[in-house]
């Protein structure tokens, strides 16, 4: 995981408001420290580019952290005012970065998480509809079929005797109908169960018998 | 009943909707109307067997000699052929669509320079046999062929009987649609004609 997934700034854009702090840093780095000779103040502006870039690009931020940390030793260094306090700013740039970097990595692995269960529910809810879709399609529908060719041939009773051949034959593909519902049935309810793990062995024997 | 088919002859292909109940008569409507138009009509059963069909047709006065049948269900169901089936071609099963497709094939290209009119019957008792996209892509291939030769159809469905996926496929193969149960407005109804 590089980056964040909710961002909303183009990679492009952050990289260049990476450059344009960094630069601004450097600058102060060299304009306030070593020729003003002031180490006071400038270095809080570090942060904002340190948070941005542990924000967008976790712990490779480090490596600008450490970018910052080598500009204020050597400038240090040159002006003579290397001392505790100069380490201590240094601890807190690469400290500051580690922390933001772990917050933001920990935060964006979980919205992806939240992400993936949300599509694993959608998934699986697409695929109850579908179920559902083909069993009102393949059964419910069919019955109504069946139901209704039944009852046409017991209306060819009305007022008349109908030949019995005729009927014999239509009773005979009513009673396919009926089989091939049966068997559809059963072969949905194999699916279900093949794909459902979690049912008990009686109950798959049940839905499938 | 009249059917409205005036558009018969501009456009060739129709999804007729029917309500269950009225499936049967709304058949042999359909089959009246296309004979007393000169078309010589074929007829794909997977509802009824043909020798069903055929005897209400004779019941309803239609001359049985300009319809013939390509019968999917008499096999299946009875394990047998009836004596007597002339102008009749048998499947094994609805669901052998292979066999259904050289049939459809073979007896339009006997029909050739007639004025030919296929009539499924139906798309809805396919749905007990067939899943949904394997009867869309059947049906799509009926279609097809039907503009090739340039012959009619007309796929008979059970309204409310297919789902809002498969009948929007199905309209979009078709010239048209209509709704037995609804009332058109001017309809000449060449049943009437």
């Amino acid at each position: 995981m590089n980056q964040s997934d909710g961002k909303k700034l183009d990679p492009g854009r952050q990289v260049w408001i990476l450059v344009v702090l960094g630069m601004v840093c450097i600058g102060l780095e060299v304009v306030v420290h070593f020729f003003m000779r002031t180490a006071i103040g400038y270095t809080h502006i570090f942060y904002i580019l340190l948070i941005l870039a542990a924000v967008w690009y976790y712990r490779k931020a480090l490596f600008v952290a450490i970018a910052l940390v080598a500009a204020t030793f050597i400038t240090s260094l040159a002006v003579g005012d290397f001392n505790w306090a100069t380490l201590l700013r240094a601890a807190m740039f690469l400290v500051v970065t580690f922390i933001v970097a772990w917050i933001s990595e920990e935060r964006d692995r979980g919205r992806l998480e939240i992400v993936a269960q949300k599509e694993a529910i959608e998934k699986e809810h697409y695929a109850l509809v579908g179920y559902l879709s083909e069993i009102t399609l393949r059964i419910k529908n069919p019955i109504k079929i069946l139901r209704d060719n039944l009852l046409a041939i017991r209306m060819e009773f009305d007022g008349k005797i109908p030949d019995i051949d005729i009927v014999k034959m239509e009773l005979s593909t009513q009673l396919a109908h009926a089989e091939q519902i049966l068997s559809n049935f059963q072969e949905l309810n194999k699916d279900v169960v093949e794909e459902h793990t979690e049912i008990p062995n009686a109950y798959r024997d049940f839905l499938t018998r | 009943m009249a059917i409205d088919f005036s558009r018969l002859g501009e456009d060739k292909l129709f999804l007729v909707l029917s309500s269950a109940d009225m499936l049967k008569k709304n058949n042999a409507h359909i089959i009246q109307t296309l004979v007393g138009r000169g078309y010589r009509v074929v007829v794909i059963t997977t509802n009824q067997p043909s020798a069903v069909l055929k005897k209400h047709y004779s019941t309803d006065g239609i001359d049985i000699s300009r319809v013939s049948f390509i019968d999917a269900i008499t096999k299946y169901a009875l394990g047998k052929i009836p004596p007597g089936q002339e102008n009749c071609r048998f499947i094994n099963s609805p669901s052998n669509l292979t066999d259904l497709g050289i049939a459809i094939t073979e007896v339009l290209n006997s029909l050739a320079g007639e004025k030919t009119c296929l009539l499924f019957d139906s798309v809805s008792t396919m749905l007990i046999y067939l899943p949904s996209t394997n009867i869309s892509k059947f049906i799509h291939f009926i279609t097809s062929k039907l503009r090739l030769v340039d012959a009619a159809g007309i796929f008979l469905a059970v309204e409310k009987g297919l789902d809002p996926l498969l009948l929007t496929q199905l309209t979009t193969y078709v010239d048209g649609t209509i709704d037995m149960d609804v009332q058109q407005p001017g309809n000449t109804g060449i049943g009437g004609q």
